[in-house]
């Protein structure tokens, strides 16, 4: 049986450099081709949804923002004593605080949990409202491209090159104009102001 | 001599709730709501495609997401009054089903059973009575001794290894937790059941949307599907029919499993119908639209005010004229510049923070109000509303509900106990029973109306020259969410979301009324109040998302929450 692996970057990509992951799940997803037993997805900022991302697979890469104290643009690596030694939150108000730590206790303790994790961290710059990141990240992005291929070499995992241009994320403002035309009938005129 | 307790659990998500409570004799006398970051992430869709803004929106949360993919289309669909097919209603109905379905089981058991489930009470239960207690209970398969055993081991192991994992920091053991330990187990191997169940439904939402946590098919005008019963990478009868298998067993969990433990756990708590009531205005949308036109819904929406469900006014269609006129943003008391109460589609988002100040300004969340008034949004207000007027779909599964409550507990359980805390958790779980049936029914649409020879999926826009407004609603898991859009010459001018945790977790108003979170937790009794237990509860019950923020990893493992007690 072939190894069954998720990819995950994550992260919001509207708040700077947190969108690295996804943006590097992007670069794969655009750039190579991977068989079917291997998922690239971008799992934003999830809570305890994370479970069933995480859930009956034998392998974890995920690439996320991280604050530590090396320079922004360092790509430092997880495994996971690294992700559980600090257990959950203390308190939980809401389904976010959950996140990483407490998504993997909960599928062990289903026992669907994944069996290799590694944690790619790339150390942001800027995480200020906006879509876009600092040139240190994007620079980032790459390195962490050949750590998830090179985790894959090592799982055995096969996957091919595609030939593609220089990858583009979707949130680039777009090259065409929405169609708009002054022939257009509305039923309903602008509510008036008050 | 009261004093204040503050919970803040300051996680690696910036942006979350803070709550402080003032204690006095054992019982709370005071209370605010308060979120702790401004991300003002609208602002990024000015000057944006208006057909691209979902992409966008589905961003602002990552447990939301779809939620606010599907409002966000609905309101530029809304500026344009732009029809969109009947195919693409009944494949985004079956897309927030199963996104709600899904939610609402992670929310019960993930999120929120262990505030009355007490995990060190589960290796001293005996796992036959469990069994047999179950089998009394529901026609469940999965509640047999050797499965029940095996959940029980799990907790004995973790309790054995000293290291609690993902229990170490429950308040376990607390004078408030008062189940059997039977209870606790059954209630302990349905969360690890649910985990499956919740990911079913969550596979569902992949199927139609092609991807999760962000779904891929939507389009303004409609959905990306494209409609071939024979092609493979179509949607073919085939992916109908797992679709089918999938939501008929989360359909059975949900029947069999969470609405009996809501009734169960209810049942051995019935104080708590009597605590955390606080704003009894409640607010609907309508929503899952029955044709192109969305002329009729299978979910009623409405307007109820201080708990007369007889004077409840019934909205016609999901985003009435009344609704539109209604909704107004107060920031008297959260970080932000402006003097009066602004319409959203006039909404600005100047901040202007000042610190934490119970008397002044004291949350980055605005204080969205409805004719003036605080509202309370969510499952609770569907099903108040859906009541009064009489709503065959939900009065059946309110009636269940309570029928099962009474029938345990040997009292009359009547709909005026729903203004509660544990209200709050039986309508999450009688909507979930609606959702549930209504899956079947919008699978057998989208089914007969192919069937029919109809594979029309999308109704291209265009956009006018001048400014045009519009309002797209739907009644998301958490509540009543609307995004308020203005576009102009095709680009967006502004762009509002006002979400379901900001009517309930909003500050006070210019008038001094307490915002729905802060309003239910007042007169909660607190037996320790160093482990605020209780007030937990009550929050927990509204199912608290503070649109989230940065997710950044932390791998220094600084303090990451605090309970202070002052």
């Amino acid at each position: 049986m072939k190894k069954k692996v998720t990819i995950g970057g994550i992260g919001s990509v509207l708040l700077g450099d947190d969108g690295v992951g996804p943006f590097v799940a992007g670069m794969l997803e655009s750039g190579y081709r991977f068989d079917e037993n291997v998922t690239v997805a971008d799992l934003g900022t999830p809570g305890l949804d994370l479970v069933a991302h995480l859930s009956g697979i034998d392998a974890l890469i995920l690439i996320d923002s991280v604050k530590n104290d090396a320079p922004a643009g360092t790509v430092t690596l997880y495994r996971k004593a690294d992700i559980l030694r600090h257990g959950p939150a203390p308190v939980r108000m809401d389904p976010h605080s959950p996140a990483l730590s407490e998504s993997l206790l909960v599928a062990e303790l289903a026992g669907e949990g994944p069996q290799e994790i590694l944690l790619i961290g790339i150390t942001g710059e800027q995480f200020e409202v906006g879509t876009g990141l600092s040139a240190a990240a994007e620079q980032a992005a790459t390195q962490a491209v050949d750590q998830v291929l090179t985790e894959l070499d090592r799982l055995g995992i096969s996957y091919s090159k595609l030939r593609k241009n220089p990858y583009s994320a979707w949130w680039k403002p777009m090259a065409e104009a929405p169609p708009v035309s002054d022939r257009i009938a509305i039923a309903t005129p602008v509510q008036p102001r008050t | 001599m009261s004093r204040t307790i503050t919970i803040d659990p300051i996680t690696r998500i910036e942006g979350h709730l803070r709550i402080d409570v003032e204690v006095e004799n054992y019982a709370v006398s005071n209370a605010w709501a308060s979120c702790t970051m401004w991300r003002g992430i609208e602002t990024i869709l000015r000057g944006r495609d208006p057909r691209d803004a979902w992409m966008f929106t589905q961003r602002f949360c990552g447990v939301c997401t779809t939620v606010h993919a599907m409002a966000s289309v609905r309101a530029v669909e809304d500026a344009l009054k732009l029809p969109i097919p009947a195919n693409a209603q009944y494949i985004r109905n079956l897309i927030l089903i199963a996104h709600a379905l899904h939610d609402h089981i992670v929310h019960f058991y993930q999120l929120s059973a262990l505030d009355w489930v007490d995990i060190l009470q589960i290796p001293k239960a005996d796992p036959a009575a469990a069994s047999k207690l179950a089998e009394s209970l529901s026609p469940w398969t999965r509640n047999s001794r050797n499965e029940l055993k095996a959940a029980q081991d799990k907790v004995k192991a973790v309790a054995a290894s000293g290291q609690l994992g993902i229990f170490q920091n429950g308040y376990w053991g607390h004078p408030a937790m008062r189940l059997s330990p039977e209870v606790n187990l059954l209630a302990f191997a349905h969360y690890i059941q649910a985990l499956e169940y919740q990911r079913k439904a969550l596979q569902v939402v992949g199927m139609l949307g092609s991807k999760t946590p962000h779904i891929q098919n939507l389009l303004v005008g409609g959905v990306a599907n494209a409609i071939d019963l024979d092609s493979q990478s179509a949607l073919t009868m085939d992916k109908l029919e797992q679709i089918r298998l999938l939501l008929a067993e989360v359909s059975e969990f949900i029947n069999q499993v969470y609405l009996i433990d809501v009734c169960a756990v209810a049942a051995m708590y019935p104080e708590w119908f009597k605590i955390g009531s606080g704003v009894t205005n409640y607010l609907a949308v309508p929503d899952l639209p029955l044709d192109s036109n969305a002329g009729a819904y299978d979910l009623p929406g409405g307007v109820i005010m201080r708990g007369d469900i007889a004077g409840m006014q019934a909205f016609k269609t999901a985003s009435d004229p009344v609704f539109r006129e209604s909704v107004t943003e107060d920031v008297t008391h959260a970080y932000y510049q402006g003097e009066k109460p602004l319409r959203p589609w006039e909404g600005e988002t100047e901040p202007q923070f000042t610190g934490w100040d119970g008397e002044k300004k004291y949350s980055w969340v605005k204080s969205p109000r409805y004719k003036g008034q605080p509202m309370q949004v969510g499952p609770l207000a569907q099903v108040l509303v859906g009541y009064a007027q009489g709503h065959p779909l939900t009065k059946k599964y309110a009636n269940l509900a309570l029928g099962q409550v009474s029938a345990i507990a040997k009292v009359n359980a009547t709909p005026a106990l729903m203004h509660s805390t544990l209200g709050r958790h039986a309508a999450r779980a009688i909507r979930a029973a609606m959702l549930a049936e209504l899956a079947d029914k919008h699978w057998q649409l989208l089914v007969d109306n192919i069937a029919k020879g109809d594979l029309t999926v999308h109704n291209q826009p265009v956009f006018p020259f001048g400014e045009v407004e519009g309002v797209g609603t739907h009644e998301a898991p958490r509540g009543t969410l609307s995004h308020w859009i203005v576009i102009k010459g095709g680009k967006i001018a502004n762009y509002q979301a006002v979400v379901p945790s900001t009517w309930n977790a909003s500050p006070r108003d210019e008038s001094g009324a307490h915002g729905p979170y802060e309003a239910s937790l007042l007169h909660t009794p607190l037996a320790r109040p160093d482990e605020p237990l209780e007030v937990l509860r009550t929050v927990h019950s509204f199912d608290p998302c503070m649109a989230c923020a940065c997710h950044t990893f932390d791998p220094s493992g600084r303090q990451i929450a605090r309970v202070k007690v002052l």
